[in-house]
């Protein structure tokens, strides 16, 4: 049976939303997007004395 | 020391003096007045023109600008001044950044496809520390593909084996860099375009943490994975560069105002002690046999450097990936719509039908996956970071495929195939942890293969620490491609 180009598009689709879906099940309510940024930093080693100023020019 | 075969230190080549040297050599002797910055861009040049072409390295060559540079460049060395750690060193960068109000072509048909208001902020820091600018390179069409073909500027090739893959989507850095063209390069990453075409091309390549580096100047394919990084002969080299470009940028607000470390300085201590860890799943899962004994051999020598090796259980990494595509066919998709809509014909068609699938993605889902992205990586790192200090895996799961064989197909296989190829290296664009790629050895044909190391968030140093301690035991790093 041949898949029509239309037909693996949405099985793509279909089978990412699920994905997303099951994982999602038990998200905490206060869950947002802003937690990303944020465990980065927190996840950081102490950091080491810098050898640049933090505040740098844009070039 | 664990299996470990130490590489001949002949090259494929005849031994060229200015070619052959390091990025951390050069600007030495330079600074030395061992070479002059005109000698070496000159060098550079007539290797870009004499080898440059067949393997499609750059989109443009900006000869007379950059001897103009390298001129003032040696008058400053010469009246015993230096602007920085890179002062005279020849560059080049993929051709998606901003740089001298030009815009750039994001290896698309259209010569001036992205503009910006300012230069791209680490073009501009690398030329700020003394680097010279030798021109645009080439890139897979919109930074959308993992191998490097493009249908408007050529297919790039890997300098090791005629017909094969450089890598994608930073196809010309790695080529640039692995070809002695230039002595360093930056590309960006937004699901492995740094290290894909830097472990096909048997070099070093850097995705630094999320925030790390500024993508200010440089067209976004997903403001959420793309990252900005060095492709280099060494990891001194990929430390050099990274000091000069990190740090936080108000043309970014993505940027970290965390201090930036000496990276260079720590590069000699010893990594006794070091904790690595070895994923208990899917990054060993269909990887070809030559890579998989290649990295365990890696393993085996860090080990022997005095690292603790250790079996580190993962949280799911397949969906990390799932997490990654929908965040990053969403956002790609809203960024290019335009050409989408108006010029579809002129878009390579697996290109298109990454970029199309973008439009029909849910915003639920795309919520749901930056919710989930948030509470994966703030796991991943208090688990697994609790254990080890760092992760080793494959970065590509096969030496450089053949180009003819990755661009068969119709356009959904073609897409599948290029799922696959990155799906050692999509899950860390997820998370936004540092990734360091290093050759770890040849095929039996002479196809370079590499391995990366991931760390903690804004822990490049380890990473560095880590690698130049492998790649100069393991010494794969001398060996050079079979060009003239």
């Amino acid at each position: 049976m041949t898949t029509t180009p239309e037909r693996a598009r949405q099985g793509t689709l279909a089978d990412l939303a699920a994905a997303i879906e099951r994982a999602a099940a038990d998200l905490a309510l206060a869950e947002e997007p802003a937690g990303f940024p944020a465990a980065l930093d927190g996840g950081a080693p102490p950091a080491e004395p810098a050898v640049v100023p933090a505040e740098r020019s844009g070039g | 020391m664990g299996g470990r075969r130490r590489p001949s230190r002949r090259s494929s080549r005849p031994s060229d003096p200015v070619a052959d040297e390091t990025l951390a050599g050069l600007a030495q002797r330079i600074r030395a007045r061992e070479i002059s910055p005109v000698e070496a861009t000159q060098a550079c040049l007539a290797r870009v023109e004499a080898i440059g072409p067949r393997l499609h390295a750059f989109v443009r060559v900006d000869a007379e600008e950059a001897l103009q540079t390298a001129r003032i460049r040696e008058a400053e060395v010469k009246a015993g001044r230096t602007r920085g750690p890179l002062h005279g060193v020849p560059l080049a960068h993929k051709d998606l950044f901003v740089w001298r109000a030009r815009p750039a072509s994001c290896g698309t048909a259209f010569p001036e496809y992205f503009r910006a208001d300012h230069d791209a902020t680490a073009v501009a820091r690398l030329e700020a520390a003394g680097a010279i600018t030798l021109g645009r390179l080439n890139l897979s069409e919109l930074a959308l593909g993992p191998f490097g073909d493009n249908a408007h500027h050529g297919d790039a090739e890997t300098p090791w084996r005629h017909g094969h893959c450089a890598g994608g989507s930073s196809s010309g850095s790695g080529v640039a860099v692995a070809a002695g063209l230039v002595y360093g390069a930056l590309g960006t990453d937004t699901g492995g375009s740094i290290r894909l075409p830097a472990a096909c091309c048997g070099i070093v390549g850097l995705k630094p943490t999320y925030g790390r580096v500024s993508r200010a100047g440089g067209m976004p394919l997903s403001w959420s994975l793309d990252h900005v990084g060095p492709l280099a002969r060494t990891v001194r080299d990929a430390a050099i560069l990274l000091g000069v470009i990190a740090g936080v940028d108000a043309r970014d607000a993505t940027t970290s105002a965390r201090p930036v470390p000496d990276y260079v300085a720590g590069l000699d201590r010893p990594i006794t002690g070091l904790r690595v860890g070895v994923p208990d799943r899917y990054y060993g899962d269909g990887i070809d046999a030559q890579v998989q004994t290649a990295v365990q051999r890696a393993t085996e020598t860090l080990r022997g450097l005095g690292a603790e090796v250790v079996e580190s259980p993962l949280p799911d990494p397949a969906l990390l990936n799932d997490l990654a595509n929908v965040i990053a066919r969403s956002e790609s998709a809203a960024v290019h719509a335009r050409i989408v809509r108006e010029s579809p014909h002129a878009l390579q068609p697996a290109v298109l039908s990454r970029l199309e699938i973008g439009f029909h993605v849910r915003a639920h889902d795309y919520l749901q996956a930056n919710r989930l992205r948030a509470r994966a990586a703030r796991t991943f790192v208090a688990e697994v970071f609790a254990r080890v200090d760092v992760l080793v895996a494959p970065t590509i799961p096969e030496p450089a495929p053949a180009l003819a064989a990755v661009k068969a197909g119709t356009p959904d296989e073609i897409v599948r195939r290029m799922g696959r190829f990155s799906r050692l290296t999509r899950p860390w664009n997820a998370l936004g942890l540092p990734a360091l790629t290093v050759p770890c050895g040849f095929a039996a044909d002479g196809r370079p293969m590499g391995f990366q190391m991931i760390g903690r968030p804004f822990d490049e140093a380890t990473l560095l620490r880590a690698g130049h301690a492998y790649e100069q035991t393991a010494g794969w790093w001398q060996r050079r491609p079979p060009l003239p």
